[in-house]
């Protein structure tokens, strides 16, 4: 029995092992001109899609749809009002419903990266690479350009092999860091994205079907109050905080008056580097290159 | 396929804030909705539900300070009645006419027509709406289906002919719909327009879900965060020159010191200058006017296509 056991102990030591070989962290990262923190805002432009894709309700599709009529537009003007490039991660088919303000967000420089088809990544390799890249040209028609990031389970060397940089999914670190294949080469940037600074988390009913018991919502003045100290301690330590938004969440009127704080806030301070994933992806990759695996 | 259909319900883009206006330039409008149901979850009000020390405060005491707390403070509200409240205690009902307030349907029972087939759910909007014509002696003009402490979503249940059935019935307005926060229209017929004035509802505006949710006796007790939020947002909304829409139910807001947090709101409410205060009724009639349809409502040709491996 003790060596059955054993056996057990010893597989889930090589998975550890295995899994730890795949990620490299970046030592002694240095922002540009001697910023203190890289702030990455981002917003997963799914609107109604998501909630399509999971067979709920004719109203949960309109709370969705917020993000598409109101949501969107407001990011943007609160963004473009303080001068900040953001990241809109967007789910490929959002081009085909809300292309208006996809184009105005690349008219003031926002930039676009891949959400998904359909807010999903097919079982099926090529289906799966044919969802990735109906998503490329759906944005580079847009934007002109092709998407160089994505927030989403793509697999990472289909990514790597298809253009993309970097995906913003885990938080193995609080700051960015490489995510390595099977044979040790350099995949991808991962630019660290936490639940704890999601605003579905606090503010959106039933988000993945969630019971009611589990809802935590919540309100304007506390959520700021943790963001801020979430802020406050990267910036004391020098790092990294990414803040992931939906539009038909953070659209709201409330939730953009207390952005619009947040940001005012986060601007009384030096060194903070407002960016979009891109530019803090292409950083970390010229000036903190991916280290040669020891053999 | 028309545009966007089964994917979304009205066109792509809102009214700007500078687009908007108000009667006798008020700044922000603002709808305040009491909820008289007493349905727990989708099967709607049962026996159990009427006959519970809650459903006694409701229409007794705590319907009592809503009111006289509305009252003190000059301001209007839409009440969503299902047809049976209003034929356990008629004379209530008229009472809220009486008093310058509007009664609007919400079912018979405030049930769930998910599933319903398009003729059942026909018959009870009749049925619904003939009882609450009969005891306050006029044809409601809006219909409301807002959502139940145990509903598995905040949002309210409608079937897939819900909405046209309204229209059918001659209804000028849904009460409860997400995809905006001002009014707006939700077409159910892109090729001919059909639609439906739509008010907006938030889940973050509805004191149910603060009060004890989901449970009485188990549930959180969030009313604080209830209060910051109707503040952020009417504050917000006020400044934008959009809507600010509450939901309001005896049982929930006016037990004790909850009720103390909403006198102080409505109190804060009433230093802000200009605010219009319409019933949904009213609200809707100025929106039809001034926003119709026929000019205001934008809806984009067909991109939306059909590929293999998609959902379509």
């Amino acid at each position: 029995m003790s060596e059955k056991l054993l056996e057990e102990v010893a597989g889930l030591e090589a998975a550890a092992r295995a899994y730890t070989a795949r990620h490299q962290r970046i030592d002694n990262l240095r922002w540009p001109d001697g910023a203190r923190i890289a702030v990455n805002f981002t917003a997963d432009f799914d609107a109604m899609l998501l909630r399509r894709l999971n067979n709920e309700p004719p109203m949960q599709l309109a709370k969705g749809e917020f993000g598409g009529r109101v949501g969107i537009w407001r990011l943007i003007e609160l963004f473009d009002s303080h001068r900040i490039k953001a990241t809109v991660f967007t789910v490929g088919r959002i081009c085909e419903l809300y292309p208006k303000a996809l184009r105005a967000a690349v008219k003031s420089g926002h930039e676009l990266a891949d959400h998904m088809w359909e807010h999903r990544v097919p079982r099926e390799p090529e289906l799966e690479r044919d969802h990735l890249l109906k998503t490329r040209d759906a944005l580079e028609r847009i934007s002109g350009r092709r998407p160089v990031g994505s927030r989403s389970h793509h697999t990472p060397t289909l990514l790597r092999d298809e253009g993309y940089i970097y995906n913003s999914h885990g938080a193995a670190d609080h700051k960015p860091y490489y995510v390595l294949d099977d044979k040790g080469a350099p995949c991808l940037l991962e630019l660290p994205f936490h639940f704890a600074i999601d605003d579905a988390m606090f503010f959106s009913f039933a988000w993945y079907a969630s019971a009611n018991a589990e809802q935590r919502l919540s309100d304007t003045d506390r959520v700021l109050d943790m963001w801020w100290a979430g802020f406050m301690q990267q910036y004391r330590q020098g790092g990294y905080l990414n803040i992931c938004l939906h539009p038909f969440v953070s659209g709201r009127a409330l939730r953009i008056a207390m952005l619009d704080r947040l940001i005012a806030r986060m601007k009384t301070l030096p060194g903070v580097w407002f960016a979009t994933c891109e530019e803090v992806a292409r950083h970390c990759l010229e000036q903190h290159p991916a280290k040669p695996k020891a053999a | 396929m028309p545009w966007k259909d089964g994917y979304t319900i009205s066109d792509e883009k809102s009214l700007d804030d500078k687009d908007i206006r108000w009667p006798e330039g008020k700044r922000c409008a603002v709808h305040i909705v009491v909820n008289l149901s007493m349905a727990g979850g989708p099967e709607g009000i049962s026996a159990k539900d009427v006959r519970s020390a809650t459903a006694l405060f409701a229409a007794g005491e705590g319907l009592d300070l809503l009111l006289a707390a509305l009252a003190k403070h000059g301001l209007k509200a839409t009440f969503a009645v299902p047809a049976v409240m209003a034929t356990i205690d008629p004379a209530r009902i008229r009472g809220l006419v009486a008093a310058g307030h509007e009664v609007a349907a919400q079912g018979l029972r405030h049930e769930d027509v998910t599933t319903l087939p398009r003729a059942e759910e026909k018959a009870r909007i009749e049925l619904a709406t003939g009882i609450l014509a009969d005891v306050t002696g006029r044809k409601p003009s809006g219909w409301f289906s807002l959502p139940r402490q145990g509903d598995p979503f905040a949002g309210g249940t409608i079937s897939p002919n819900t909405m046209d059935l309204l229209i059918e019935a001659g209804f000028a307005y849904m009460g409860n719909g997400l995809a905006d926060d001002i009014p707006h229209y939700w077409v159910t017929d892109f090729a001919s327009r059909r639609a439906i004035l739509t008010l907006p509802y938030y889940y973050h505006f509805d004191d149910q879900f603060f009060c004890m949710f989901p449970h009485a006796g188990t549930g959180l007790e969030n009313s604080d965060m209830l209060v910051r939020n109707w503040r952020a947002e009417l504050d917000a909304q006020y400044k934008r020159g959009r809507f600010f829409t509450m939901v309001l139910h005896p049982q929930h807001v006016g037990w004790c010191n909850r009720m103390g947090l909403l006198e102080d709101f409505l109190a804060y409410m009433g230093r802000l200058p200009d605010l219009w205060n319409p019933t949904g009724a009213e609200c809707a009639g100025y929106w039809a006017r001034t926003y119709p349809a026929a000019t205001h409502l934008e809806l984009e040709p067909s991109i939306w296509k059909d590929y293999p491996g998609s959902l379509s």
